[in-house]
């Protein structure tokens, strides 16, 4: 069976493998097909984050009363990388592939370190704390996150 | 046990000036090097000149180490949860006590002066043992225990050990402890190399190689048992050195050239298939680390099986110069102007994206003077001819100012944006 972590995980790298396509075909100023696989990359991410806020974190903090813990700081996060993405679409309305080439290098570390404290700590902590529901949740998540990036 | 928010939070990082102080610290070691390169060009004639073991130092504990710790404070909050105790204060003493222990200890090896020699034994100790304390303070109570922090651990205690050596080293030439020196010796250069620096770019290529370059993961089995293995070869190694069983050394010598050239193989397949279609500067001085490491640990096994001088140099020239520091300096060009993003970004501050803060242009070019100046390296090594090393000296220095100005490029945009 699998659990948060491996589900989650997966999904990050699925997110990862749609941001280099953007990359490369933004670097060979092919506008139109990066432009839509952007728009991929950002219901990708917007479904992992709505995953994360509405069914993870809620149950994660009922579970453990920690409300202005961990998941606040990820919640901060991903308005910042939502702000990332908003700045690498309009580099790409204005076919501009310097600015994007910074923007899309700032949201990937920005995104990585974000990815790395989510697995190496948080979802660990989910499975842990949400031992008992684990099958229903990663259930209710992947329905949240599929579709997207399949 | 359950971490609050702060061990996740970026309250939890410390402030940009934390890993910049060392970072703006360890470039002016390089161009120490450089200099010296320039004043003695007889000192690449063999690895026992005074100024061989001066120059080591200065790119292994003032350059390699101080970077070392400033990254560690900055990124075992992030990767482990960690949250390292003492706050600024403890920063700034560790910072303190490694420039001046590194300044002493290359003085003393250079001018084989006693006094320098003890001072900087008693400065790294204390700076060292004060920031492992630390480390191990916020390690051993973080939530949980992933593959990499037990490798990040690993070499942590390698790194212990190697300066443990050293200090005795010091105490031997110094005081005049009758202990065997070349065992010694033998003790700390594999310690510090494989038991430290090895393990530690291990450690960190595990997570920082697929999450930055997007390439599949390094095989399990590899971030599973590698560290491990080293470390056990690495102790019967250190029991036949203690031995003085020669051809036991040498056959695990061997065995650990393997596991490094495993170790290097495996980085640069796992960087074949990165997804990112052109690979970025960081991502091509891995690759050419990498190569570096290769070279050098095939250079380290001919020393095993020739007399000739030039082995052993060639060897800490590729691994030292051409490995470590290649991947250092790639991996400073993405940790510097990030911390400058997200310092502004936390405070409320429209940064400038990355890029902005750090042009590529001077980037490349700086890289380009650092192969450059390797290849001098080779050559004056090579050559022993005294004008060769001499513009060499001058390539080294060059290339390390230049990475000091392209730091402190970043660290002006930012000044620039928190005040605009």
């Amino acid at each position: 069976m699998t659990n948060i972590t491996d589900l989650m995980t997966h999904d990050h790298r699925e997110c990862d493998e749609l941001f280099a396509r953007v990359e490369g075909l933004a670097g060979k100023k092919k506008w139109d097909e990066a432009r839509t696989t952007m728009r991929a990359l950002r219901a990708a991410i917007e479904a992992h984050f709505d995953a994360e806020e509405q069914t993870l974190f809620p149950r994660f903090e009922a579970a453990t009363g920690m409300t202005g813990g961990p998941t606040q700081v990820m919640r901060g996060e991903h308005v910042e990388m939502r702000n990332g993405l908003a700045a690498m679409e309009q580099a790409l309305a204005d076919e501009d592939r310097d600015e994007f080439a910074g923007e899309a290098e700032t949201l990937l570390i920005l995104m990585q370190q974000h990815n790395m404290k989510e697995e190496n700590i948080l979802y660990p902590m989910c499975d842990s704390h949400l031992a008992g529901e684990v099958g229903t949740l990663t259930t209710a998540l992947a329905e949240r996150i599929k579709g997207v990036t399949a | 046990m359950i971490p609050d928010g702060r061990a996740l939070s970026y309250e939890a990082a410390p402030a940009y000036a934390t890993p910049l102080r060392f970072f703006v610290t360890a470039p002016l070691f390089g161009v120490a090097a450089g200099v010296l390169l320039m004043l003695a060009p007889e000192l690449l004639a063999s690895r026992w000149t005074r100024g061989a073991l001066a120059i080591t130092h200065l790119i292994a504990v003032g350059f390699m180490l101080m970077v070392m710790v400033g990254a560690l404070f900055q990124i075992l909050p992030v990767v482990a949860g960690a949250v390292i105790p003492g706050g600024s204060l403890l920063v700034a003493g560790v910072h303190i006590l490694l420039t001046l222990g590194a300044a002493s200890l290359a003085w003393g090896l250079w001018a084989m002066s006693p006094v320098a020699l003890s001072l900087a034994a008693w400065l790294l100790g204390a700076g060292f043992a004060l920031f492992l304390a630390a480390a191990a303070a916020g390690l051993w109570r973080a939530p949980v225990s992933q593959a990499t922090p037990r490798d990040l651990r690993i070499a942590l205690i390698g790194f212990g050990i190697a300066i443990s050596l050293g200090l005795t080293l010091a105490m031997v030439l110094t005081q005049g402890l009758a202990l065997p020196l070349l065992t010694l010796l033998k003790l700390h250069i594999g310690w510090a190399w494989v038991g430290g620096s090895l393990v530690l770019l291990a450690a960190t290529s595990w997570i920082v190689v697929p999450m930055f370059q997007i390439t599949p993961p390094y095989p399990d089995a590899l971030t599973r048992y590698w560290a491990i293995a080293i470390v056990g070869v690495l102790l019967v190694w250190s029991g036949s050195v203690y031995a003085g069983s020669t051809i036991a050394e040498v056959l695990l010598v061997t065995v650990l050239a393997a596991l490094t050239l495993v170790y290097a193989a495996a980085t640069l397949q796992v960087q074949r298939r990165s997804r990112r279609s052109s690979p970025d500067a960081t991502a091509r001085t891995f690759q050419f680390g990498m190569l570096c490491l290769i070279a050098g640990t095939a250079c380290t096994l001919a020393a095993y099986y020739s007399d000739a001088a030039l082995w052993p140099i060639l060897a800490g020239i590729l691994v030292l110069y051409g490995g470590f520091v290649s991947v250092i300096e790639g991996m400073l060009y993405k940790i510097v102007p990030f911390l400058a993003w997200l310092h502004l970004t936390q405070d409320g501050i429209k940064a400038p994206n990355m890029r902005k803060l750090q042009p590529d242009t001077p980037v490349r070019a700086q890289l380009v003077a650092h192969v450059v100046a390797l290849l001098a390296l080779v050559a004056a090594a090579a050559s022993g001819n005294a004008w060769v090393t001499q513009l060499t000296g001058l390539l080294v220095a060059i290339q390390f100012g230049w990475l000091l100005v392209n730091v402190v490029r970043v660290v002006r945009a930012y000044r620039a944006a928190r005040s605009a």
